[in-house]
């Protein structure tokens, strides 16, 4: 009755938006990406039909599996890392008193609300390999080696500096987001829990968990979206120093190859083919989500 | 170690931390006081000397401010409507069972995985149609469009972690089922609430591209004044005054979380009923 | 009956929005109502025409024509391309559009521009011949030359006469002074920076012994990265990137006298606008010569500067044109040149200025070269193609062999 239709109305706000503002551009990117679309087609040159090439293309493309390897790679440790330190703030939120809370909190805030070109600015000379931050007070440490260490032609060390920043980005979200989460966990049972005698950690397994377990997937799964398509930062570092062509991540690959050269379908290709990527690799949390759901 | 002095350790540390994670932050305000040649230099430039001469005179001016008008407008539609939008969705997905729950969940799920960059064409060609290029209606429209899937997403696995079991005493005790949730579900999710919101507030805040296709170079949103200070072709570029700049794209965001902070935490969580 | 009130909660989201969408156009007015009683130009960069030069233009534009007004938008660069490509095909159009020298081509290739090649003669002398050539497609001329500025080394007059040296006359003789700076300067001194990406630089030694990146043979391109003339000039280069220079082997171009303010480099090349960023204690110390040519003269560099276009959409086709002849009426490219930018028309080039520094800009730019005449370039430059290229050469690769591969690349990228 009444009682079924609940729901769908509820929904139907946020529906009827995405699929307005989405609907249409998400099923013309689909379409495009089965044509040739370039520039001239912009300016109003038909588009042809070529059906596969543009995905023809994509996976023929010799440097297409490096990128998406090492997007791989870069993705599972800032994931990892990320989480874990995100996790370990959040729990280091509820415990102390609240001017650190506070102190904390805005600190992660500044970080997380400045604006990226800023962010990158500032740790690019940070990391500057005449003139950088880190270079001097490593040197005066003692560490000789790092008088104009260069920290971005290697290209293992340009993705530490990616990674450093990346994390260093991407926490904030992650401690506010679980900490958030940990606040619904009942202080009440926690401390019968105590006085039932289990330890810390069996409280944490048995009563934090599977609180804020939801959130934790979802926070992961947001992550793993994200740092799959990272493109700010290593478009950024690019400009800086290294060897591009060595360096390209799916996010900065794509924009070469894509909007970088103002053709259109290939962008929209390569945009339905990270959807599938991002979709398999998921697909694990996305079950366990749902499963979740239905308990 | 008794329980008080571990405490103040994680404090200290707590402290410590957050020192430390700002200090790229703290870079940036310093670079926007110090003169350009010295932002490179062989000896680092700790301190801000000459609190006189900095960026912040120089980029503070109306267009800054007729931005920062633009971006809160667009900003504030963006996550009240989406928020709104999504908590109700969230809820329907949460508590209800019904038929094409999962498909939905599903759905939103993939919306958020698509790369946007594709997207901004076909959205300028939409919005053109309708009318409502160079709007604050049409910006909004997208802005929202572009934070209600994770802010669902999000609110959804607030709720969830909200036992419905707490809803369900209360209603044995005589509560109607909406009043139950308000009082006792709606309350835990403050923090959520908060999370989200400010998320969806840097996402609008931060945008760019879609700012640019869709608005006219009149009616700059403050990414593209960022963008502006430093995309100079003939000219060096002014750090300090880019920095500057930044800072003030930014000193809204704290302050926005500071207000829902306050009121959210204090004003919902004070009445929450405990266990 | 509380579930229809969430419904109803629903429904009341839903029309608010629906209200929303249904607002329409409640911002402040901006773009160009499209009619023919507004003239729009686009100027890139907020400051890189000067107001009075802009302020001349409106005032002379609508006292010449009765009742029209000239709106100038200025678009900064980042979001130049963006905005072009959306709206140079929709009736939202400007009229008259200012593009970077190498971003022409990809306009004037797909009919962007309306055909200005008949009407040419009526806008006078029109130079330099490089931005001709690239504002130029399928020979016909699309995008006529708007300002040019030039690029120059500038010195530390002190490190000069330190070491004993003059300013070099030519090529061989620069090459020698920088490596003889750094040897004298020790350490982490520099004779000349030069970072290893840096080709926008780097390329200037190719132009001067008579090599090209790539030239047009009919229909096709070929590269000429790997021809004598070109190897000769990256053979050179590339002993100054070891034996010259402390730079990174990875550095790009960007603000290239932070060394020098630092007192860590004798020399550096840049635009002609880096002046203003030498440290003041520095100033009096700085002086600028353009790099010289392998035999005499100037060596060819790399020109920056813009082109003006009339959108192929506009439908001010006339008034366009007229606001075009303003522009390269004598006194606007006066006003140019006394700003300091390059007027198209040489007759007032030396109203630039008479110090070392406006002479150095003169002299570089007699000789400018510009970036292949493709609209696929821009793809080139966003894969980094050529950072790359040097990077390599800096690292001490082979030049021929690294020079052959990068042709292949040109080749593959610039005939797609």
């Amino acid at each position: 009755m009444t009682r079924k239709l609940g729901p769908y109305a509820m929904l139907l706000p946020a529906f009827a938006i995405l699929g307005v503002a989405l609907g249409y551009p998400l099923v013309r990117q689909l379409v495009m990406s089965f044509q040739e679309f370039g520039r001239a087609q912009q300016f109003g040159q038909p588009a042809p039909w070529v059906g596969l090439d543009n995905y023809r293309a994509l996976f023929t493309d010799s440097t297409m599996w490096g990128v998406v390897t090492r997007s791989l790679a870069f993705c599972a440790v800032n994931v990892v890392v990320t989480m874990l330190i995100g996790t370990a703030l959040a729990v280091l939120l509820k415990r102390v008193n609240r001017t650190a809370r506070l102190t904390l909190q805005i600190s992660m805030l500044l970080t997380w609300a400045m604006p990226v070109i800023a962010a990158m600015t500032s740790w690019q000379w940070l990391f500057d390999t005449r003139y950088g931050v880190i270079n001097w007070v490593l040197t005066k440490l003692g560490f000789e080696s790092f008088h104009h260490h260069n920290w971005l032609t290697e290209t293992w060390s340009f993705y530490f500096v990616a990674t450093v920043i990346v994390v260093w980005m991407s926490v904030p979200f992650v401690m506010f987001t679980v900490y958030a989460a940990l606040t619904q966990v009942s202080d009440d049972t926690l401390e019968a829990g105590q006085l039932d005698g289990a330890t810390a950690w069996q409280r944490f397994r048995h009563i934090v968990y599977p609180t804020i377990r939801p959130v934790l997937t979802i926070t992961m799964l947001l992550q793993i979206v994200w740092d799959l398509r990272v493109f700010a930062q290593i478009y950024y570092l690019q400009g800086v120093g290294g060897t591009p062509s060595k360096t390209h991540l799916l996010g900065t690959y794509i924009y070469t190859l894509g909007i970088g050269q103002n053709d259109y379908a290939m962008a929209s290709a390569l945009a339905m083919f990270v959807l599938v990527l991002t979709l398999v690799l998921t697909s694990y949390y996305v079950r366990s989500l749902l499963k979740e759901s239905d308990a | 170690m008794s329980r008080r002095t571990t405490g103040r350790l994680w404090s200290g540390a707590a402290i410590l931390i957050a020192l430390v994670w700002a200090f790229p932050v703290y870079w940036i305000v310093n670079s926007a006081f110090q003169p350009s040649d010295r932002l490179r230099s062989t000896d680092p430039a700790w301190f801000p000397v000459d609190l006189t001469g900095s960026g912040f005179g120089r980029v503070f001016d109306d267009e800054f401010l007729a931005s920062l008008k633009l971006s809160m407008t667009v900003t504030l539609i963006a996550i009240v409507v989406a928020g709104l939008c999504a908590f109700l969705g969230a809820v329907a997905i949460s508590r209800f069972r019904f038929r094409g729950r999962l498909q939905l969940v599903l759905v939103v799920l993939a919306i958020q995985m698509i790369p946007p960059e594709a997207l901004f064409v076909s959205q300028y060609k939409m919005l053109d149609e309708w009318g409502m290029f160079d709007t604050v209606a049409g910006l909004g429209l997208l802005y929202i469009a572009m934070i209600l899937p994770f802010t669902l997403w999000m609110l959804r696995g607030f709720v969830d972690g909200v036992p419905i079991e707490l809803e369900e005493a209360a209603m044995v005790d005589g509560c109607g089922r909406i009043r139950a949730f308000f009082t006792i579900t709606f309350p835990l999710l403050a923090p959520g609430l908060v999370a989200s919101s400010v998320y969806g507030f840097l996402q609008a805040w931060n945008e760019f591209t879609l700012a640019v296709v869709v608005m006219s170079p009149d009616n700059r949103t403050l990414p593209l004044w960022l963008r502006g200070l430093s995309d100079v072709s003939n000219d060096a570029i002014d750090w300090p005054g880019v920095m500057a700049g930044a800072t003030l794209v930014a000193v809204p965001v704290i302050v926005f979380f500071m207000a829902i902070q306050s009121r959210m935490t204090s004003g919902l969580v004070s009445g929450a009923v405990k266990g | 009956m509380k579930l229809r009130k969430l419904a109803a909660a629903a429904a009341a989201t839903a029309l608010g929005l629906g209200t929303l969408a249904a607002c329409g156009d409640d911002s402040g007015g901006g773009s160009s109502e499209g009619g023919s009683d507004t003239l729009t130009l686009w100027l890139a960069g907020k400051e890189d025409t000067p107001t009075d030069a802009t302020d001349w233009l409106k005032k002379e534009f609508e006292s010449q024509h009765d009742g029209k007004t000239l709106k100038i938008e200025r678009i900064d660069w980042g979001e130049l391309l963006t905005r072009l490509n959306t709206s140079l095909p929709s009736d939202k159009t400007p009229d008259v559009v200012e593009v970077g020298n190498t971003q022409a081509a990809s306009f004037t290739s797909i009919g962007a521009f309306t055909d200005l090649t008949d009407k040419a003669d009526e806008l006078g002398a029109m130079g330099p011949q490089s931005f001709v050539d690239a504002g130029t497609w399928d020979d016909k001329l699309f995008a006529v030359p708007y300002y040019w500025g030039s690029r120059y080394v500038f010195y530390s007059k002190s490190a000069f006469k330190d070491a004993g040296l003059e300013v070099p006359k030519t090529l061989a003789d620069f090459n020698a002074a920088a490596q003889q700076l750094k040897t004298d300067g020790g350490g982490d001194y520099s004779g000349f920076w030069l970072p290893g990406q840096d080709w926008r630089n780097g390329i200037s030694w190719v132009f001067a012994n008579g090599g090209d990146i790539a030239v047009q043979d009919g229909d096709k391109w070929v590269g000429k990265l790997s021809s004598a003339e070109s190897i000769k000039g990256l053979t050179e280069w590339q002993q100054l990137a070891e034996k010259a220079t402390t730079a990174p082997k990875d550095g790009k171009d960007e603000e290239p006298w932070t060394s020098f303010n630092n007192g860590e480099a004798a020399m550096f090349m840049a635009p002609s606008w880096a002046r203003w960023s030498v440290a003041e204690d520095k100033a009096d110390d700085l002086g600028a010569f353009a790099l010289p040519g392998a035999e005499s003269g100037a060596a060819p560099v790399f020109a920056g500067g813009s082109n003006l276009g009339i959108s192929a959409k506009s439908k001010n086709q006339d008034l366009a044109f007229d606001l075009l002849k303003l522009i390269y009426s004598d006194d606007y490219q006066q006003l140019l040149a006394k700003n300091g930018l390059g007027p198209a028309n040489d007759e007032f080039t030396s109203l630039m200025g008479d110090d070392e520094f406006a002479q150095a800009a003169i002299t570089a730019a007699s000789s400018s070269k510009l970036t292949p005449t493709s609209p696929e370039w821009s793809a080139v430059e966003t894969a980094s193609v050529m950072e790359e290229f040097f990077g390599a050469l800096a690292n001490g690769k082979d030049v021929a062999a690294t020079a052959k591969a990068t042709d292949a690349k040109l080749e593959e990228m610039l005939n797609k």
